[in-house]
């Protein structure tokens, strides 16, 4: 098992140009988790003086999913992704290389397939009108960061793709 | 077409080696699990499912809390909070001999309370107690082997990301998973504490005493601590209390220990983009691992394995414990392929169904059951001991995660020699899972006590 993770470190060019769109979304995932924190926060304090902050659930529910959705072009670009690399530790760089190829190929079509598939998803969350049940927020809002995140994923596998290689090396990550 | 549950075992088959050719986990569960889904039904429900699926998971309110304990304990792991930690545990039990391993064991246990993952508080207190350890000329296998063991506590003290995760699977109340860690993480302290005392009485060169602590410094280090205290009491007693969900108590964890960051003047905006990165590869990650066990889950069931495995085992008339002990192995054994939350995910909806039937069903009460417990209990009691086992394979050969955290924060040490150093404490878990199995009761008596 490896929890890897490295720097942009080497990316030049059009993959650089991804790497850096790609962190900085991830960071700005984070920043709407820290947002999701402070409604939460707002909320316990506005439970114990007054009353609790309206629809503090659903809007969890939305922004930590906006979240962890802008994390996975990350986690695929840095390899953070865990894998078992104990059985094929000696094996030559040639058979690592296309593990790690099929990997990305494997991550470019699981990417693909869903951004088709929750584009649908979207487009039918619009038709019906879905919202949340207490701010009224329609849902399908919600996918529109999502699909840039998983539009993100695809031109990160294709880097990971293109670079023949995942690279990984131990952090502290879970 | 082919039979179900053929079909179920060749996805089990292809999944593993997927996995062995370095496939990441979660990847190699969405191609088997979907694939496997398309091939039972036929791809249009996949596809239909697909449109709603990952959404519906990732907004899972249950799940909020994950990413929000990660980003405490990326922060926490950058404000000084550790380091204030292991100042106070070493005024402490630093005079003894062994007393800095020791000390760096409680300080684990403390930064635990504040951050959920084993890999992060191994590598968290390792860059802070390992200096400290070589100063005063332990042994590395002592040093290292006990910061990597010290690790495992993070696990089981609450919060803890794996917890949460059995947790929501079973649907076992978060708060009594939260109680009936606290028994069971204090023991692990007790256990690795008094392992180190042995230790150093058979090797007495491994742990030299340190130099007992004047009075000012004595109590300076201890005060320091009173931040984590607050921040655990605020958090935790407040889940416990009833004050607020784990959610909501959480963001205020990590709101207060980014205050305390500010207050300390640790946090700037590239600690900031640090924590989230550190933040995005974890949380990507396990919630990329969510959705591929459960597309694993969805396939798994149709083929009607956890099903067939559950009657299998039931027909050979097996003793419950004897059930419960094989199923503690397999997990060991599995711990060498897979990380834990993957082997959580994956394996408790195979082996709960089966402890279920063994103790009775799903509403027998403690009279006439299998294991002398409720099935409620039961949940909690086997989520802790899994719990406890899967993170074995953080410090066993051939893989123990842990152990090369602290590894390449050791270079001077070789990795043999922290395996050495950590088998000891391996031990000692052992005997923990022992003394779990056999008195239940360390375990429930916290839940059971403050559920009324």
């Amino acid at each position: 098992m490896n929890a890897g993770g490295s720097k942009n470190n080497g990316r030049t060019g059009i993959a650089g140009a991804v790497g850096r769109v790609v962190d900085g979304w991830a960071v700005a995932g984070g920043l709407v988790l820290f947002l999701v924190v402070g409604v939460n926060v707002l909320s316990v304090i506005g439970n114990i003086l007054w009353k609790p902050f309206p629809g503090d659930f659903e809007l969890t529910e939305m922004g930590v999913a906006i979240a962890a959705f802008s994390f996975l072009p990350f986690c695929q670009l840095h390899g953070t992704n865990v894998t078992a690399d104990i059985f094929t530790s000696r094996a030559s760089p040639r058979w690592i290389s296309a593990f790690g190829s099929l990997a990305s190929f494997v991550a470019l079509l699981f990417a693909g397939l869903l951004l088709w598939r929750m584009f649908e998803g979207m487009l039918s969350q619009r038709e019906y009108g879905y919202t949340t049940a207490i701010l009224q927020l329609p849902i399908w809002v919600a996918y529109v960061p999502i699909l840039v995140s998983l539009a993100l994923l695809l031109s990160a596998a294709v880097v990971t793709l293109a670079e023949g290689t995942t690279k990984s090396e131990p952090v502290q990550s879970q | 077409m082919m039979d179900p549950i053929l079909i179920g075992l060749t996805g089990l088959a292809l999944l593993l080696a997927l996995i062995v050719i370095r496939m990441p986990i979660a990847l190699a569960m969405i191609v088997v699990g979907g694939g496997g889904v398309m091939m039972l039904n036929g791809p249009a429900l996949v596809l239909s499912q697909l449109k709603t699926l990952a959404y519906g998971q990732f907004s899972f309110h249950g799940l909020s809390v994950v990413p929000m304990f990660i980003l405490m304990g990326a922060l926490s792991a950058r404000t000084g909070l550790s380091t204030a930690l292991f100042r106070a545990a070493n005024a402490w039990l630093g005079w003894l001999r062994g007393g800095t391993a020791m000390a760096a064991i409680a300080a684990c246990a403390g930064f635990g309370s504040v951050c959920g993952s084993s890999l992060a508080t191994a590598s968290t207190m390792g860059r802070i107690a390992l200096p400290e350890l070589r100063r005063y000329h332990y042994s590395g296998a002592l040093a290292t082997g006990s910061l990597a063991a010290g690790g495992v506590l993070g696990i089981l003290i609450p919060p803890s990301v794996v917890l949460i995760i059995y947790a929501v699977i079973v649907e076992a109340n978060i708060v009594s998973m939260f109680l009936a860690a606290m028994v069971p993480g204090l023991l692990a302290v007790i256990l690795f504490i008094l392992t180190i005392a042995a230790y150093v009485l058979i090797v007495p060169s491994a742990g030299p005493r340190g130099s007992a602590t004047e009075r000012r410094e004595f109590i300076e280090a201890t005060l320091g601590i009173l931040p984590v205290v607050v921040i655990f009491g605020l958090v935790l007693g407040g889940i416990y209390a009833g004050y607020y969900n784990p959610t909501p108590a959480a963001s205020v964890g990590v709101f207060l220990v980014l205050v305390y960051g500010l207050v300390r003047r640790q946090i700037s905006l590239g600690v900031l983009a640090a924590v989230i990165k550190e933040t995005a590869g974890s949380t990507g990650m396990i919630y990329l691992i969510l959705f591929g066990a459960e597309l694993m889950k969805i396939f798994l069931s149709r083929a009607g394995l956890p099903q067939a495995t559950a009657a299998f085992v039931i027909d050979s008339g097996m003793q419950p414990m004897l059930v419960m002990i094989l199923l503690l192995v397999a997990l060991i054994a599995l711990g060498c392929l897979l990380d834990s939350l993957s082997m959580i995910l994956l394996i408790v909806p195979f082996f709960w169904p089966v402890l279920v039937e063994a103790n009775g069903g799903l509403y027998q009460g403690s009279e006439g059951s299998g294991f002398g417990m409720s099935t409620e209990d039961l949940k909690i009691w086997f989520g802790i001991l899994a719990l406890i086992v899967v993170e074995l394979g953080l410090i066993t050969p051939p893989v123990g995660l842990n152990v090369f955290v602290i590894s390449a924060l050791a270079k001077d040490v070789p990795m043999i020699e922290t395996f050495k150093g950590v088998a000891p404490f391996f031990g000692a878990e052992l005997l923990r899972v022992g003394v779990i199995l056999l008195f239940p009761a360390l375990t429930l008596w916290l839940p059971h006590l403050l559920s009324g």
